[in-house]
C-alpha cells in the first residue's frame, strides 16, 4: 500500500495508516448434514451437474404470511385495494401509445412519423398542442394567397409580400438553426413545418436546399427556431429518427465564416 | 418469503417428509418413483424406482441412513438413502397407505387398505439394521380393523413407541398397544375420514385432519380432544410447529369439485392457526390444488407443501413469523419481567 504517497496541498508527502479488522465468522454445521452435502446423485439425477437443475427446481413468486388474529380484514382491505385498482385502470384507459400516450395503438398514431416511437418525446409532444400553421405564414401563406388570387408572384418577392424582409445571408443569425440532411427528396417545406417539426414550437423559417435548375431537393434542410432550447430539443428527438425511408441527421447549422 | 418450487413428480404429491436434522426433504407421488431433496437449495439429490404404482407413504430413520416406502403395488420397500439402493422388499395382500417407523427404529408399521376382501389391518414388522438386506418377511404383529370401526386410515407410534395411534374412516381414533396389538380405546373425533395423523416433537399429542373441515389435538394417555381447529374446506393434512405455538393445516376443495366452482372459491392454501387460542392468524397461498401433506421442519423453521397440482412447496418463514406474538402473551411477558426486576 505504500507505493502511491500522496501530497498535501504544500507538496509533501503524508503518511496514511490503514487498520484493517478481520472478524472470523464461524459456521457450525452437523457433521452429518455436512457429509450428506457431498453424496454423489443417483436414480433420475445420476451423472447430473452439481447444483439445482432449473428443471426440477425453481423459485417461486414471493408469498406473504401476515400472521394477527385480524388477518382476513387485512386481506379483505387488499383484495378490494387491487379490485379497485384494476376497475379504474379499465374505464380509464385500455389503449395506450407507446409514441405519444394517446388512447390509440402505437400503429395508428398521427405522430408516428414525426416521433417515430419514442416513449420520451412521446409524453411532451402529447403535452402541448401542435402549432399546426400559426408559424407557417411565411411563404406557404403567402404563396397561398397568391395562389388564390391567381396571379404570379415571382419567388424572390413572395417572403416580401408576407412582409418579411429577406435578411441579407452575411449577417443573419444562425445560433437558432438546425441543419437537417439526408432528407427525402419528396419532402417539401410544408411537410417539414406540418409534420417533422411540427411538436417542438413555432419555426421561423424552412428553407430546403434545391438544385437551381431542376427544383430538386439536395436533401438538405434548414430549419430555423425562435429560441435555442426549442432547438436544442427538436435535434435531440429527431436526429437519427427515420423519416421517408431515410435516417436523419441533424445538427445546429454552423455559421459560415 | 420466497418458497422453492419442486417439480421432480408428474402426478399429485402423497406424501413429503423431512429428515430428523431438516436438511434433505423426501417426497412421494402418484407417480411410481420417490424424490430426495436437499432442503436448502431444492435440489434434487436422487430419485428411487422400482414401484409399480402409486407410493401413498415415506418414512425415514433417525440417522437418514433407511427409507421406507409403501405402494398400492402391494409392497413395502426399503432403501439405502446415501445410493437409491432397494435393499428389500415386503409383498403385502393389499395396498399400502402409510408406513412408519416407530422412535428407536427397530421397527415398522403399515396400514394396509381395506380392498377386494380384505378388511384392512395395521401390520408391525422388525427391521434388521445390521444387514437391511436380510429381513424378516413375515409381520411380527398384525393388528385387524377393530369390531365395529371402519378401516383404519393412517397410523402412528407414540411416544417411546409405547401405543399405535390410528384413525379410522369413520372419523374415530383408536389407541393399540404396540407390543401386543391389544385394544385399549376409541374415541370418536371426526364425522369423516381422519386424512392425516401427526405427533407432537415429544410425541404425547397429536393433531389429526379430517374430511369434515376439522382438526383436533388430542393426548395419547387419554384421547382426550384439547384443542379443536375449524376451517372451512375438507383438510388433507395438519402439523404442530416446534419453537412456535401454531399448527398448519392443509386441504382444499376435493380435486373432482374444482372444475364445478369458481377458481377463488378453491381455498387451496395452509392455513395458521394458534396452537393455544384456536384462531386462524394466516394463511400462505401459492399452489393450485389441495394441499395433500404438509411437513414442519423439524427445527420450526420452515415447511414444504405437496399438493395435488404436483408441486412440492418449501418456504423458509420470515423474521415476522418469529416475532409474532399475541397482546397478551407480549403483556404477561413484561409483567413477568417487571416482578424479576423487583424481586432482585
Amino acid at each position: 500500500m505504500t507505493d502511491i504517497e500522496p501530497l498535501n496541498t504544500e507538496g509533501k508527502k503524508v503518511k496514511i495508516t490503514q487498520k484493517v479488522k478481520e472478524v472470523i465468522v464461524k459456521e457450525t454445521v452437523n457433521k452429518e448434514v455436512a457429509k450428506r452435502k457431498k453424496w454423489a446423485k443417483f436414480g433420475a439425477e445420476k451423472n447430473a451437474a452439481p447444483g439445482p437443475d432449473f428443471r426440477t427446481t425453481q423459485v417461486g413468486e414471493p408469498v406473504y404470511l401476515r400472521l394477527g388474529t385480524a388477518w382476513k380484514a387485512l386481506e379483505k382491505e387488499e383484495e378490494e385495494k387491487s379490485a379497485q385498482e384494476a376497475a379504474k385502470t379499465n374505464t380509464y384507459q385500455r389503449i395506450k401509445c407507446r409514441t405519444c400516450g394517446g388512447a390509440h395503438y402505437t400503429a395508428k398514431c398521427p405522430h408516428k412519423e414525426t416521433l417515430g416511437g419514442d416513449p420520451a418525446i412521446g409524453g411532451g409532444a402529447s403535452g402541448s398542442p401542435a402549432p399546426e400553421d400559426s408559424g407557417a405564414s411565411g411563404a406557404a401563406g403567402a404563396s397561398a394567397s397568391a395562389a388564390a388570387a391567381g396571379k404570379y408572384v415571382p419567388l424572390h418577392i413572395r417572403n416580401r409580400a408576407a412582409g418579411i424582409e429577406p435578411e441579407k445571408r452575411g449577417d443573419r443569425d444562425d445560433s437558432n438553426t438546425l441543419r437537417v440532411s439526408q432528407l427525402n427528396e419528396i419532402v417539401t417545406e410544408q411537410m417539414i413545418r406540418n409534420e417533422l417539426f411540427a411538436n417542438f414550437g413555432p419555426l421561423a423559417r424552412v428553407n430546403i436546399v434545391r438544385n437551381r435548375e431542376t427544383g430538386r431537393s439536395k436533401g438538405l434542410a434548414f430549419v430555423q427556431f425562435h429560441t435555442e432550447s426549442a432547438a436544442q430539443r427538436a435535434m435531440e428527438a429527431l436526429n437519427g429518427r427515420g423519416y421517408h425511408s431515410l435516417i436523419l441527421q441533424v445538427e445546429f447549422s454552423k455559421p459560415k465564416r | 418469503m420466497r418458497p422453492l418450487l419442486l417439480k421432480g413428480h408428474e402426478r399429485s404429491l402423497t406424501q413429503v417428509k423431512y429428515n430428523r436434522e431438516g436438511d434433505l426433504i423426501f417426497t412421494v407421488a402418484k407417480d411410481k418413483e420417490a424424490s430426495v431433496w436437499y432442503s436448502f437449495n431444492g435440489e434434487r439429490l436422487g430419485t428411487f424406482s422400482g414401484h409399480g404404482g402409486t407410493i401413498w407413504s415415506i418414512d425415514v430413520d433417525q440417522k437418514s441412513e433407511l427409507l421406507l416406502t409403501g405402494s398400492a403395488d402391494f409392497s413395502v420397500k426399503l432403501w439405502n438413502v446415501s445410493n437409491g439402493e432397494n435393499v428389500f422388499t415386503w409383498s403385502c395382500v393389499s395396498p399400502v397407505r402409510r408406513v412408519e417407523f416407530n422412535p428407536s427404529n427397530d421397527k415398522f408399521l403399515a396400514v394396509m387398505d381395506a380392498v377386494m376382501g380384505h378388511k384392512g389391518d395395521i401390520s408391525v414388522f422388525n427391521i434388521n439394521k445390521e444387514t437391511p438386506t436380510k429381513q424378516d418377511e413375515e409381520p411380527i404383529l398384525v393388528i385387524p380393523t377393530y369390531e365395529g370401526l371402519e378401516r383404519v386410515s393412517v397410523a402412528g407410534f407414540s411416544y417411546l413407541g409405547k401405543y399405535i395411534i390410528a384413525g379410522h374412516q369413520d372419523g374415530t381414533v383408536s389407541k393399540y398397544d404396540a407390543k401386543t396389538g391389544e385394544f385399549i380405546n376409541s374415541v370418536k373425533v371426526h364425522e369423516g375420514l381422519v386424512t392425516d395423523l401427526q405427533f407432537s416433537e415429544d410425541r404425547t399429542y397429536f393433531i389429526t385432519s379430517s374430511k369434515d373441515k376439522s382438526s383436533k389435538i388430542l393426548d395419547v394417555d387419554n384421547l382426550n380432544i384439547l384443542k379443536k381447529f375449524e376451517s372451512d374446506s375438507p383438510l388433507n393434512s395438519a402439523a404442530i410447529t416446534p419453537l412456535k405455538n401454531f399448527v398448519v393445516l392443509g386441504g382444499g376443495q376435493e380435486a373432482r369439485d374444482v372444475t364445478t366452482t369458481a377458481a377463488n372459491q378453491g381455498k387451496f392454501e395452509a392455513r395458521f392457526y394458534h396452537k393455544i387460542f384456536e384462531d386462524e392468524i394466516g394463511r400462505v397461498k401459492g399452489h393450485f390444488g389441495p394441499l395433500n401433506y404438509i411437513a414442519i421442519h423439524p427445527k420450526g423453521t420452515g415447511y414444504a407443501s405437496g399438493g395435488e397440482d404436483g408441486y412440492v412447496r418449501v418456504h423458509n418463514f420470515d423474521k415476522s413469523y418469529f416475532d409474532f406474538k399475541y397482546d397478551v402473551e407480549i403483556t404477561a411477558e413484561a409483567a413477568a419481567a417487571s416482578k424479576e426486576n423487583n424481586q432482585d
